[in-house]
């Protein structure tokens, strides 16, 4: 029986969760500046193409990037070892964007941090205007750099009550979620709007619970333009030391996220480049799923492809493969089903796939391989 | 001959040709969703050179991450390259990153189907910022 089936599953599931105009992407892992930068270079392009006014894009930008300095900050760890594992997630839909990190810190430093998130949020805009200046100008700046003028700045530009929760983790520590809402449209009223705290915080720990089910390192869900999977491409890059499994996987990667692309630019409407990618770890293999939309018309085609691929011996496919080369009738190798020739030859594995019909439109079709990892 | 010189960008490959320099080059990575479009000028560039090729050309083939449609016209550029060295001395090196044994596998496929002189140039990367 096919060992992915679940995976499968899950991401239809993922990608059925959220519309077909937004995004959501997620990210689990070790957080130093190198890896930061990269995360927000996709979030970035993510929330250029979404938000149209200057002004509340360089407000989504600032609360990413004081979000992850938190995270790297806050990192309370001994050794300074760049795995210790943290989480970035930016969701947005119709009405929100939604900023989202998450790690591990002393029960100390929650003891300091619970205080201040309490006042912050008892504050109006006018009030919070005032702590913000009065900070500036004489606050001495705590042992981390932090006096609350970031908290403060956060609520200040995101508008909205900041949103937290502690999760023990041991005696001694706790793995601390901090969300901030940004609502699409600003007003100028001077009053917080109130928000179901507890839901906004457990509608992001539900899904970080499926992702950590299966070890999902790594989550992309939303448009697979080319460039949103350059920036996806260049975080697995910046993800994963240089062996000979990783390029392996980048490799495979690229084929797959470009196989999102091509199955969804022909398709009409939001539902156009609408596609999943997920990376997780089981045991000694990285697993790679990816899921989109494709038309219905081109469904019998592919699924004899795959077929067809996953019928041949390793022999068989190197022959496919030169006979592709050869084919010089067919200048484009993405009509040939290069693609998943070549992914069973650097995989050497059978493909997992599953096609789920949708409406007289579309089609979810969900592919997987995975690598055994040599590190 | 006038050179083809084509800068890299985030996903497509530096090209270097210069034949007074006797520089033949691709570097970096070819990832294009659209590989055709990129490499119709330089199969041109290579259907040119042939009728006043160099006595000996060197092409040098150092990429480092390449997709299916990219390989697919690798393939074309190689098929010219074979053609080319029926009027000049031509070998192709074939740089691959040590641990990338997909990389050297690629260009034993290459150099089984033409009879071009491969030769095959290992190196390590050990920078790992990239």
């Amino acid at each position: 029986m096919i060992p992915g089936n679940k995976l499968l599953e899950l991401a239809y599931q993922l990608f059925s969760r959220i519309k077909d105009t937004d995004f959501e992407y997620i990210y689990k892992g070790g957080f130093s500046q190198k890896m930061s930068k990269k995360i927000l270079a996709l979030a970035e392009s993510n929330v250029k193409k979404s938000v149209d006014r200057t002004a509340m894009r360089n407000r989504i930008y600032f609360i990413m990037i004081e979000g992850l300095q938190n995270v790297t900050k806050h990192q309370d760890n001994d050794t300074d070892s760049y795995e210790e594992e943290g989480m970035f997630a930016i969701q947005k839909n119709k009405d929100k964007y939604y900023v989202t990190t998450g790690n591990v810190i002393n029960k100390d430093n929650e003891l300091i941090l619970r205080p201040k998130l309490e006042q912050i949020n008892l504050l109006d805009k006018t009030q919070l205007k005032k702590v913000y200046k009065d900070i500036l100008l004489n606050s001495e700046l705590s042992e981390k750099g932090g006096a609350g003028l970031g908290l403060v700045e956060m609520a200040r530009k995101s508008g909205n009550r900041l949103l937290y929760n502690f999760e023990p983790v041991d005696k001694d520590k706790s793995f601390f979620y901090f969300r901030t809402e940004i609502p699409n449209n600003a007003s100028n009223d001077s009053s917080i709007p109130s928000i179901n705290d507890e839901k906004s915080v457990n509608d992001i720990k539900e899904v970080e619970g499926r992702l950590n089910n299966e070890n999902i390192v790594i989550n992309f869900n939303g448009k697979f333009t080319r460039d949103n999977i350059l920036s996806f491409l260049s975080i697995i890059k910046g993800h994963m030391t240089t062996t000979k499994s990783s390029k392996k996987v980048y490799n495979i990667m690229v084929e797959m996220l470009q196989n999102i692309s091509k199955h969804t630019n022909d398709i009409e409407g939001d539902r156009k480049n609408r596609g999943i990618f997920f990376l997780s770890k089981k045991e000694d293999q990285l697993i790679l799923t990816s899921g989109n939309y494709m038309q219905n018309s081109h469904v019998e085609y592919l699924k004899n492809k795959l077929k067809e691929t996953n019928n041949k011996s390793l022999k068989e496919l190197h022959k496919s493969y030169n006979d592709v080369l050869m084919d010089f009738a067919t200048p484009d190798a993405q009509k040939t089903g290069l693609g998943f020739i070549d992914i069973r030859i650097k995989s050497e594995k059978q493909l997992n796939y599953n096609f789920k019909k949708i409406d007289d439109e579309v089609t979810f079709f969900a592919l997987q391989t995975s690598i055994y990892t040599d590190d | 001959m006038e050179p083809l010189i084509i800068q890299a960008t985030e996903d497509t490959p530096e090209v270097y040709f210069n034949p007074e320099e006797s520089i033949f080059k691709f570097s970096k990575s070819s990832l294009p969703e659209n590989a055709i479009e990129f490499y119709r000028p330089i199969l041109s560039w290579l259907k040119a050179y042939q009728s006043e090729a160099n006595e000996t050309t060197i092409f040098d083939f150092d990429i480092e991450y390449l997709n299916t449609a990219s390989s697919k016209q690798i393939f074309e550029v190689i098929m010219l390259i074979n053609g080319i060295s029926e009027t000049s001395d031509v070998t192709v090196r074939w740089h691959y990153d040590v641990i990338d044994e997909d990389m050297l596998g690629l260009g034993t496929r290459f150099s089984h189907l033409v009879k071009v002189n491969f030769e095959f140039v290992e190196y390590e990367n050990d920078d790992l910022d990239i």
